[in-house]
């Protein structure tokens, strides 16, 4: 290739999704007729998962497949815009937005300043939540010692009356398991099903009612603005087929690993019903307004959503 | 400048051998470890690329100084300097004495069985080797013990605290290899006590075949009184284990927090012994931190360098050696043993983790291996590196607080037994996979 | 014998006698030497904090947001400055095969190339640590931000981090050229 471009994924390498993002990288240089190849490198592998924005900027990598809300430190905007919990019900409402609704272009306008171009969004889907306790509604919440990550998430949950505890990912396991905590957002039904989370947490709530992360394809904007439009554009395609096909893929691995947690007689799989979701998601609503003030980028992110969800009659009041 | 990217006319073979030949050469001068490891990657990092890549390295600092898993590291570090301050591990080991005392090589096995107590609390190296150290190296010099085979039983009894659960290195593999922390913790639960038993017949052997090194103590006619005295002392320390062990298993605390509890624990006990004062506190906290000053900078060096390493193409370069070595899995296998023992030898078990696992696992799983067994026997494979010279941590942590004639040679010299024990546990879980339970 | 070691081991373990700064680390190191109390302090600051977290959320199920940040906070500050505080004791370890066994005069030379090294080493680590914190310290339009944390309680801990990073370094380059300078004077 004429130009070969190094990627940082914020997935491990034996991860389903680091694997089906190295199909993408694989990809790219036959799509671009040879002008740009990619490696993708595993997470942590050059710099950690939430400071590959500084090392893209600083030309030390060339570009990340990153869940936006690790940079909700440099600006809140990032975790609005990353996980606006409860404004997608399902992953195509999210590219939707992004590719149509404007998103594409509010995210250039958050990352240009900082020395990035945004190429396109995917997502690993609806995460499913991981519980030792039955949770039939939003009422059940109330006063559950659970991990979030930090962000809206927990905010939301806070103000559901949950009292979210703050553990890193390499806690979950044991603190779930030994009941430190009663409930956890982890990842995707089967991704928590593969790391043992339902041997000791058997009551999962699947679909997820709670997040859904953007993550975000994006690259030097310098090394972009070199590329000609025809490859740019090449790119940007190789994007949107790649979320398809991993949004696909992925939601094929929660079926078959909710079947296999049925059959087994062990799990009880949990989904709540419209109305618990909607009572859900108006908490989480009155949450957005909140981080919206915290800085001007983030009350433009607030403004172009509600915007778009409003004209496209998603927002349930 | 011309300096600046002309390494990279080397190739990555080429280079790669250059770095580890520069790792030796610096380390033999005398550098400080830390200093050592950051330098190479200072090099490389200006002289494969440029200046733009140096903040690599500060990214990679900052990262590894703000990471959760490592709070535990300077509680247990203060826990084992409140301890030494006390004494309590002197009382410990006293009533211990009671019960294996007539025993050859009694008080070696003592110290291998606190430390699998000590590694049932713990998930880390360093402050283990540090208290059993403090605590049991004296014990076992006071009685006339062979130096060596009493530095070797506290620099691999130290180690333990990866192997037997809960232990971080397991942590870190479950996430990078995305399988069950827990199925990881109980398949390493029976090797975690092979290999402690391995010492122990070791121990056995070697006191038995030459009573010199092992003296049994003098029998004195202890009184019932006197030995319910004794006994005594076991109660506070017990109650800290309990305590610790309790906070996790019973839901209480996390893995971190228990570290916490068990500095707790050790500050009320020398309260109730009445050997609590202000200035105790002072010193046990500034001894904590230096130990965790040097404990943690060569982690950082180790880090900063795998950095500069995988975008070198560090990652790619590997992966083809190892598939490209033969189409026999076991061959391949076995020459991942080989490259994770010489890396052993010059990387801190966290920079080997960063480096190979993400290599290794999806290789492991196309042969068709189990990847719990195989994190199983990565926990096994650091146990060896703990120990390995030239960078030995274990070796390191116990040259921190043995007395002055006790050398880095001299410790060296006495783990060589212990690393053929290690080796042999890895042999062990290849040959019988089955002792993972898996 | 056994008495003498005896005696040996406990003025090696049992009085903890602190040599503090050595004198070669000059005034400075003294300072860093005496500052040290305070993030040695903070470590059991930190203890109480986990403790104080424990008990709030077992007992009371009431969890507080910035327990686990500010330990981390803590102990990555201490972390750092445990390595500047062990260059100011020259307590960091090194293999000793070669440097044990040479001369004084030998010794002497090595000490001061290492110490050179070291505080050119540092000072371009200083250097990237700057990069780092402008871009921690100030958004892209110029404003003074400090990077947060992003979680719910959003602590400036990250920027502070940064910054602590970008001091410590400097100072650990000069204390290796006070170290240097007195190495090569031959100042004890
Ligand atoms: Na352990
Ligand atoms: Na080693």
């Amino acid at each position: 290739a004429d130009m070969t471009l190094k990627f940082q994924s914020s997935d491990p390498a034996g991860n389903p999704n680091f694997e089906l993002q190295q199909g993408w990288a694989a990809s790219v240089e036959e799509r671009t007729g040879g002008k740009v190849a990619i490696e993708l490198l595993p997470v942590t592998s050059i710099v950690a998962h939430n400071e590959t924005q500084d090392a893209i900027a600083a030309g030390i990598l060339d570009g990340h497949i990153t869940d936006t809300s690790y940079f909700s430190g440099k600006d809140p905007a990032f975790g609005l815009i990353a996980n606006p919990v409860g404004a997608w019900s399902s992953p195509q409402e999210m590219f939707d937005f992004m590719n149509d609704g404007g998103g594409s272009q509010l995210m250039n306008e958050l990352l240009n300043p900082y020395g990035l171009q945004f190429i396109g969004a995917t997502t690993p889907g609806l995460e499913a939540f991981v519980s030792k306790v039955p949770l039939n509604g939003v009422d059940d919440l109330q006063g559950l010692k659970m991990r979030a990550p930090e962000g809206l998430v927990q905010q939301v949950f806070a103000a559901a009356g949950a009292a979210p505890v703050n553990l890193p990912g390499s806690e979950v396991f044991t603190s779930l398991d030994k009941g430190v905590i009663d409930a956890a957002d982890y990842s995707v039904f089967s991704t928590n099903a593969a790391q043992g989370m339902h041997d000791v947490a058997t009551y999962p709530v699947y679909p997820g009612f709670h997040s859904m992360p953007l993550v975000e394809v994006s690259m030097n904007k310098a090394k972009w603005d070199s590329l000609d439009a025809e490859t740019q554009a090449a790119l940007s395609e190789s994007v949107r087929e790649f979320a398809r096909s991993q949004v696909a893929a992925l939601a094929a691995r929660d079926v078959a690993a909710v079947e296999e947690a049925k059959a087994g007689g062990k799990v009880t799989v949990i989904d709540w019903p419209a109305e618990e979701r909607a009572k859900f998601r108006t908490i989480a609503a009155g949450q957005w307004a909140s981080v919206a003030e915290r800085s001007t980028n983030a009350q433009h992110v607030y403004d172009v959503l509600t915007g778009y969800l409003t004209e496209n009659g998603l927002m349930n009041q | 400048m011309d300096l600046f990217g002309s390494f990279q006319s080397l190739g990555i073979e080429t280079g790669t051998l250059t770095m580890f030949i520069l790792l030796l050469v610096l380390l033999i001068t005398g550098m400080p470890l830390a200093y050592v490891t950051l330098l190479v990657a200072l090099i490389f990092a200006l002289g494969w690329f440029g200046p733009q890549v140096v903040p690599l390295i500060t990214s990679r600092v900052y990262s590894f100084v703000s990471s959760f898993v490592f709070v535990s590291v300077p509680m247990f570090v203060l826990m084992a300097a409140i301890l030494d301050r006390s004494g309590i591990a002197r009382d410990l080991f006293d009533a211990m004495k009671l019960i294996g005392g007539r025993l050859r090589g009694g008080v070696a096995i003592q110290t291998i069985a606190v430390a699998v107590i000590l590694a049932a609390m713990s998930g880390i190296i360093g402050g283990e080797v540090v208290l059993l150290g403090l605590v049991a190296l004296p014990q076992m010099l006071r009685l006339g013990y062979d130096k060596h085979l009493a530095i070797g039983v506290v620099c691999a009894g130290g180690a333990l605290g990866t192997m037997v659960p809960p232990s971080i290195v397991l942590i870190i593999y479950g996430l990078t290899a995305n399988v069950s922390i827990g199925d990881l913790f109980t398949a390493a639960f029976l090797p975690g006590l092979m290999l402690a038993g391995f010492y122990v017949i070791y121990i056995l052997i070697r006191s038995y075949l030459n009573p010199s090194i092992a003296p049994i103590p003098e029998p004195n006619d202890t009184t019932t009184v006197e030995k319910l005295r004794l006994l005594k002392g076991l109660i506070l320390p017990l109650c800290v284990v309990a305590g610790v062990l309790g906070s996790i298993y019973g839901g209480i605390a996390s893995v971190t927090e228990a570290s916490a509890v068990g500095v707790a624990g050790v500050i009320l006990s020398t309260i109730v012994r009445r050997e609590f004062s202000l200035s105790m506190l002072k010193g046990a906290a500034l001894q904590s931190l230096r130990t965790v000053g040097m404990i943690v900078w060569i982690g950082i060096g180790a880090s900063a360098l795998v950095g500069v390493f995988n975008l070198m193409g560090g990652i790619k370069f590997v992966s083809a050696l190892i598939t490209g070595i033969s189409d026999n899995p076991t061959v391949v296998l076995l020459f991942m043993m080989l490259i994770l023992f010489v890396l052993g030898m010059f990387l801190d078990w966290v920079g080997i983790a960063l480096l190979t696992m993400p290599i290794f696992v999806p290789v492991i799983i196309k042969l068709g291996y189990d990847p719990v067994w195989f994190g199983v026997l990565f926990a096994m494979n650091m146990q060896v590196s703990f120990l390995s010279p030239p960078f030995g941590p274990a070796a390191f942590y116990l040259k921190s607080v043995a007395p002055p004639d006790i050398t880095l040679a001299t410790i060296f010299r006495s783990l060589l037994p212990f690393i053929c024990l290690q080796i042999l546990a890895v042999a062990m879980l290849i040959l019988f996979p089955g002792i993972t339970g898996r | 014998m056994a008495d003498d070691l005896d005696t040996k081991i406990e003025q090696a373990m049992g009085h903890h006698d602190d040599p503090g700064a050595i004198p070669e680390a000059g005034l400075l190191g003294k300072a860093i030497d005496k500052l040290g109390l305070i993030f040695a302090l903070s470590l059991i600051v930190s203890m109480l904090i986990l403790i104080n977290e424990v008990v709030l959320r077992y007992v009371f199920n009431s969890p507080t947001i910035w327990a686990h940040e500010t330990t981390i906070f803590i102990c990555g500050m201490v972390f750092i400055y445990g390595g500047l505080y062990c260059v100011a004791r020259d307590q960091h370890i090194r293999v000793v095969l070669i440097y044990d066994a040479v001369s004084d005069k030998w010794r002497r030379i090595m000490n001061i190339v290492i110490s050179v090294v070291s505080a050119l080493a540092s000072l371009i680590f200083a250097w990237a640590a700057w990069l780092m914190v402008q871009r921690a310290a100030f958004s892209p339009d110029g404003a003074v931000r400090l990077e947060r944390s992003g979680s719910a309680w959003d602590p400036v801990y990250p920027g502070l981090t940064k910054i602590g990073l970008f001091l410590i370094l400097a100072v650990i380059s000069l204390q290796f050229l006070v170290l240097a300078y007195n190495y090569t004077k031959g100042r004890k």
